[in-house]
């Protein structure tokens, strides 16, 4: 199976995403820039565009079928927290974006990272009954999208009888949308291998992610990374700018994390800190030198297109088989993982396609 | 007096010609967007002079606020009356929805508030509050949503139905000329009215006789709000004609479906005071003479009809206008060319009275 790469929308319009606080964050959607990311993100040969959810931005739901409309190919990985609306309306809203876009649209369940946030959404669950409740949210929309006939569905947290809805999902080559769920605690893998196709995890060292991964793609669900990415040509380029980076900050915004890891119920987030804290190279190839400014998800894969490729390979070895990424910035950095990492990543592929092939 | 604003309804998805809702919502394409068909429409209500469009909500349909998001980006001036239900999203996710949708389109969209018309649908979303408590929940839901759009600080709210603590969202409410949409509470109960009174901008009513309708909306006119109708326009150039086309309307079966069977049907599983109401009030034909009831029955409530010449319509229209009401949604069978009919004909004799004012003609 060829790895799959996707890439977060979050910063189309700014540069250095992750290190305002999120209370100062516009929260206006520049459409053209996001256009313009999208265009790009279509020529470069990635697959979807992650939509994010929180208080300080754009709804991503809305946001995706505006982009929709103007785009042609590239799909929307539409973030999607449970507790804030009834799954009905969920499917009713999701089919009506798959009807006007030819269904490209997949989603990123998250269960909330922070009670704060949720707080403001009318949500008072705590961590593991968020989990909870998203199963019964998915059991819902996974009933739906069976599409054999009338939902009925009595749970803790919702109850619907008869329930029908007329738009259906529709997509060239899919019945349901495709489902991501990122976590790191047990409910969330429980919750994963029930209802997701793929799991996003932070990353770890490869070898350190075999064991949770083997579980999970046993369990017929894929694992994926959500990592930033530093692609330079020589080793010496890519230290510069992971120093160049870091030159950015001046203090305040390490702050900024500091209180957001403080408030966040999210184990995936707490123990990527932890993992900061300990050491700026867990791996060679894996840096965490950004995660103090600019938070979790800014752990990095960090290296030559060639150690790169490697890096991936390794994690593909250990299970992992997607790819969700940022970069600073993300275009210049999409554009060189385009025309220098993912021609080797699909020569490789292809080698090993033909090897397996003159083995059998 | 503001100046009348006149709405129009969006077509469905592959809307048959003369189908009541129940036979368009049994018919599978009702589902889909359709958008090309419906950005024709939209450019040709942005000729006519159509002040907005509504986009409506219910099982059968595509998500409002997601078409009117691909419609308005493909638009520039046709406004979205946007219909949603309390009790199904959360109201600060609610705001959040909108919000951004006003960055992408300016701004171009009121909300029509419903409240649900039948258990049946509700429970079909998880909704299963009866017909009194789903007011009241609308009420501290868009006591929420007004206290987000008055942006002065974090909202903090603890009702029955609903609790939000802290509660910000960065992406503010853009329009030209507003800091929040315009919000229409439609409905026809005490309750309704209340509502609109207290966190509406306008009560939006299905059509009756006008002294009727000024007498239901005088204490919503004394708090500052607007009164609103939804109903329908049957004209021709002639009466004669007109009428013809009613009792058309009526008389044709479309595929065998049984449109009064399914209304009685849909009325006998509501708990809508507005459905019931109008039902009830179809026992009269006439309500005036140019106010038609005739097509309730097989049609539902907003198929209540003014009916006539484009000057008995203007006539209509102005009745109706001074007895209070200020904003219009009218539908029409074929849609497309009864808003034709009403933008060219019937729109210019509103807009610019040749006829004289009554005392002075009544002086000559």
């Amino acid at each position: 199976m060829a790895l799959r790469f996707h890439w977060s929308m979050s910063s189309a319009g700014e540069t250095l995403k992750g290190s305002k606080a999120r209370s100062a964050v516009s929260g206006i959607p520049n459409l053209d820039a996001h256009i313009r990311f999208c265009r790009q993100a279509e020529e470069c040969g990635i697959d979807s565009l992650l939509t994010a959810f929180g208080f300080h931005r754009a709804d991503p739901i809305v946001l995706a079928s505006a982009l929709g409309m103007m785009t042609t190919r590239i799909k929307f990985m539409v973030a999607v927290r449970s507790g804030i609306c009834s799954p009905t309306l969920f499917v009713q809203q999701v089919n009506s974006v798959a009807a006007m876009t030819g269904g490209r649209i997949c989603l990123n369940v998250v269960a909330g990272h922070t009670p704060e946030e949720q707080k403001y959404y009318g949500d008072f669950l705590s961590h593991d009954e968020r989990y909870e409740r998203t199963d019964e949210f998915l059991t819902v929309c996974n009933a739906f999208w069976k599409n054999t006939g009338e939902v009925d569905f009595a749970g803790r947290y919702y109850t619907i009888e008869k329930g029908k809805l007329n738009t259906p999902f529709t997509a060239p080559d899919r019945t349901a949308p495709e489902i991501f769920l990122g976590g790191n605690s047990a409910p969330a893998d429980r919750l994963a291998m029930k209802h997701a196709d793929c799991m996003w995890r932070l990353p770890e060292p490869a070898d350190r992610m075999r064991d949770k991964a083997h579980m999970l793609v046993e369990a017929g669900t894929e694992v994926g990374i959500l990592v930033s990415l530093i692609v330079r040509p020589t080793h010496e380029e890519v230290l510069e700018a992971t120093t160049r980076l870091l030159a950015n900050f001046d203090g305040a915004p390490k702050r900024t994390h500091e209180e957001f890891a403080r408030k966040s119920d999210s184990v995936a987030f707490t123990s990527t800190y932890k993992l900061a804290n300990a050491d700026d190279w867990p791996a060679p190839y894996l840096w965490t030198g950004a995660v103090p400014y600019m938070g979790a998800p800014s752990i990095a894969i960090v290296g030559t297109p060639e150690e790169v490729t490697d890096a991936l390979f390794e994690y593909r070895d250990a299970g992992v088989t997607q790819f969700l990424f940022m970069g600073w910035p993300d275009l210049e950095e999409m554009a060189r993982f385009s025309s220098d990492v993912l021609p080797l990543v699909r020569q490789r592929e292809a080698g090993e396609a033909s090897k397996a092939a003159a083995a059998s | 007096m503001n100046a009348l604003k006149f709405h129009w309804h969006l077509p469905q998805g592959g809307e048959r010609q003369g189908a009541s809702r129940g036979h368009q919502d049994s018919l599978e394409v009702t589902g889909l967007p359709d958008v090309e068909h419906r950005l024709r429409f939209c450019r040709r209500a942005e000729e006519l002079g159509i002040d907005s469009l509504l986009t409506a909500f219910d099982w059968a349909r595509p998500d409002p606020i997601l078409l009117a998001s691909a419609l308005g980006l493909a638009t520039e001036k046709i406004k979205f009356i946007i219909a949603y239900r309390s009790g199904l999203i959360g109201p600060t996710s609610f705001v959040q929805q909108l919000n951004t949708l006003s960055t992408l389109i300016n701004g171009r969209f009121s909300l029509n508030i419903v409240a649900g018309e039948q258990p049946d649908e509700q429970h079909c979303f998880g909704d299963w509050l009866p017909h009194d408590e789903r007011y009241a929940r609308t009420e501290e839901f868009l006591a929420v949503c007004n206290a987000m759009w008055r942006r002065d600080g974090p909202v903090n709210f603890t009702g029955k139905y609903y609790k939000v603590e802290g509660a910000r969202i960065n992406t503010p409410f853009i329009a030209p000329d507003r800091t929040s949409p315009e919000i229409f509470i439609a409905g026809n109960s005490a309750q309704s009215q209340a509502v609109a009174m207290s966190e509406g901008t306008l009560w939006m009513r299905m059509a009756d006789r006008p002294e009727a309708m000024r007498a239901k909306g005088e204490s919503v006119l004394a708090a500052g709000k607007e009164l609103g109708v939804r109903c329908s326009i049957i004209g021709g150039r002639t009466r004669g004609e007109a009428l013809e086309k009613a009792y058309a309307l009526v008389a044709e079966k479309r595929d065998g479906f049984n449109d009064a069977a399914t209304e009685r049907e849909f009325m006998r599983k509501s708990d809508s005071v507005n459905v019931r109401a109008t039902y009830e009030l179809a026992e009269t034909e006439w309500l005036t003479p140019w106010l038609w009831t005739g097509a309730v029955r097989t049609h539902g409530a907003p198929a209540v009809a003014i009916i006539g010449s484009p000057r008995e319509i203007a006539e209509g229209i102005e009745e109706l206008a001074a007895a209070g009401i200020t904003q219009f949604i009218f539908g029409g069978w074929p849609k497309l060319e009864t808003m034709e009919f009403f933008g060219e004909q019937v729109l210019p004799l509103v807009r610019q009275p040749i006829r004289q004012p009554k005392e002075a003609a009544a002086a000559l």
